[in-house]
């Protein structure tokens, strides 16, 4: 047996994999992680990680085997450092494969210039899906753990390690992207041509009002001409909506599975783990496609 | 026939539009849609019904264009059929007692009605699953009789006890977990409706029936004894 203890739980540290499908008729949120092309590039490093991935948000957690050893790997843009049983310590980077034995704790201090982490572990981390998914929805309080990662939690991990095997691949590219290409929304022809012209020219600040459910953006005021309580209908992730106050709100992955406001747009998917990486105080724009 | 056609919602979601309206017939429509469209097994992550619209959610662009004309097919072939056999009849037993009707007196006082005028006006009635939304396994039901419309309170509830049944407008719901909300509580029912540990985790389905009746406190204490599955609560309450 091997086992790992969360010695620092860092903040928001869930487990995620790439969603929670066909329950949203039910009230079921997709949630997963908030950057997907990160796990999928871990994938190519720790094939067999059983959908078990470790999300973390700024501050990441420190993990300590207790028993036996891991092969991990993080993904993202972090510092991190490795505390060796014998007091030693070592650098180590995002991308390559990490094998820790016992006594070891890896501690991820932060993640530079961008908002998420993760960790994937050979063979996962011994647990057991919720509705077909590993993804953690603390609000709704769904998930192989229903709540954030704290200090002391235990994982234990049956199977051996399977080759000690050095694997790195090259930094995916995460390039960051403030320009966002957007599609039409059910609502967009409930904004006026003036509203319309702010979103496109305008440009819009990140706040700190922002987390798993959705961005808060904060700019010029977008005034629906109709309403902004509409009748709640389905919504899906990457949506722009705008409530009463004029001020847009990118849903992200833990939606409301319906919303009542009207939504002026949408991103793509790729760009919803794009705009997930953005600090709050990053400037963004919109560029509108035509109707798509 | 209320289906007005199918709209893009962004490079990778369908809209599927009945009108702006809404009554119980624009939902059988669209609840009965929702059924035929979910048999098509087709490569989508999400099906949502609401009011009048249901939106389709796929992986991509590509997967999205490749399923659009088995929908529209199907839409046009269905028009008249209906799935009435698939959805349930449910009679849900429901405790007003004063210990759960945490908001009975603002329904009372707004129509000028006493306590056992609201529990036989709001168990006298079928009421029609309009979706489920909101949060997990939660009954958009309705719709109440006119003497209980009541709007949701001023200030929303931080924590609104787990099962209690509410009303706000023309709707009435259950909550299937303690949560925060604006629905004026009005009673409880005995046990849960929501179990993650199912397939089919959610007791009532977009299309059901579901009609109370009012149990006494020491009868809703026996039947929360019992810790029913879903299963057993199907076999025990629903036809």
């Amino acid at each position: 047996m091997n086992s790992i203890i969360i010695t620092r739980a860092g903040t928001h540290s869930t487990i995620q994999d790439f969603g929670r499908f066909q329950y949203q008729h039910l009230g079921v949120s997709p949630s997963g992680a908030m950057d997907q092309r990160i796990i999928s590039g871990l994938q190519k490093i720790i094939p067999n990680h059983q959908n078990q991935f470790l999300e973390f948000a700024y501050v990441g957690p420190s993990i300590k085997v207790k028993e036996g050893s891991v092969k991990i790997c993080v993904g993202g843009n972090c510092n991190m450092s490795i505390q060796k049983n014998n007091n030693t310590q070592l650098e180590c980077q995002p991308y390559k494969s990490i094998n820790l034995f016992e006594g070891d704790e890896l501690i991820i201090h932060n993640t530079i210039d961008s908002v998420y982490g993760y960790i994937a572990f050979e063979h996962g981390l011994g647990l057991e899906p919720c509705l077909n998914s590993y993804s953690t929805d603390t609000k709704a309080g769904i998930g192989s753990i229903n709540r954030p990662l704290n200090d002391e939690d235990i994982f234990n991990i049956s199977k051996d390690v399977s080759s000690w095997d050095l694997i790195s691949i090259p930094k995916p590219d995460l390039e960051k992207v403030t320009n966002f290409k957007v599609y039409p929304g059910p609502q967009l022809q409930y904004f006026s041509d003036n509203s319309l012209q702010s979103f496109i020219s305008g440009v819009f600040t990140i706040t700190n009002q922002s987390d798993r459910m959705g961005i808060r953006l904060k700019g010029e005021s977008l005034i629906s001409s109709e309403s902004h309580d509409i009748l709640s209908e389905g919504i899906l992730p990457g949506s722009i909506q705008v409530p009463s106050d004029g001020q847009p709100i990118v849903l992200m992955r833990d939606i409301p599975c319906t919303g009542g406001y009207p939504k002026i747009a949408i991103l793509n998917e790729v760009d919803i783990s794009r705009i997930s990486q953005l600090p709050p105080g990053t400037k963004i724009t919109f560029d509108l496609q035509t109707i798509y | 026939m209320y289906f007005k056609g199918i709209n893009s919602y962004g490079d990778r979601g369908l809209v599927l539009d009945f009108g702006n309206e809404t009554s119980k017939s624009i939902s059988q429509e669209v609840n009965d849609a929702f059924l035929n469209i979910s048999n098509l097994n087709l490569q989508s992550l999400n099906i949502v019904p609401s009011f009048n619209k249901i939106v389709v959610i796929f992986e991509n662009s590509h997967i999205r264009d490749q399923n659009k004309d088995k929908i529209n097919i199907k839409m046009n072939e269905t028009k008249s059929q209906s799935n009435k056999k698939v959805t349930k009849t449910w009679k849900i037993p429901a405790c007003y007692d004063e210990d759960f009707a945490l908001d009975i007196k603002i329904i009372q006082k707004l129509h000028k009605i006493s306590k056992e005028e609201v529990i036989n006006l709001h168990s006298s009635v079928n009421y029609y699953t309009y979706y489920i939304g909101f949060m997990p396994g939660f009954p958009y039901l309705g719709d109440v009789p006119s003497q209980l419309i009541t709007p949701r309170l001023a200030t929303p509830r931080v924590k609104i006890p787990a099962r209690s049944i509410g009303i706000a407008k023309n709707h009435t719901c259950i909550y299937p977990k303690v949560s925060p909300g604006g629905w004026n509580i009005i009673g409880q029912i005995p046990f849960d409706i929501f179990d993650l540990q199912s397939p089919k985790p959610s007791l009532f389905l977009p299309g059901d029936e579901v009609k109370f009746f009012s149990i006494s406190l020491p009868e809703f204490k026996k039947i929360k004894k019992y810790n029913f599955s879903l299963n057993d609560l199907i076999k025990e309450y629903s036809s």
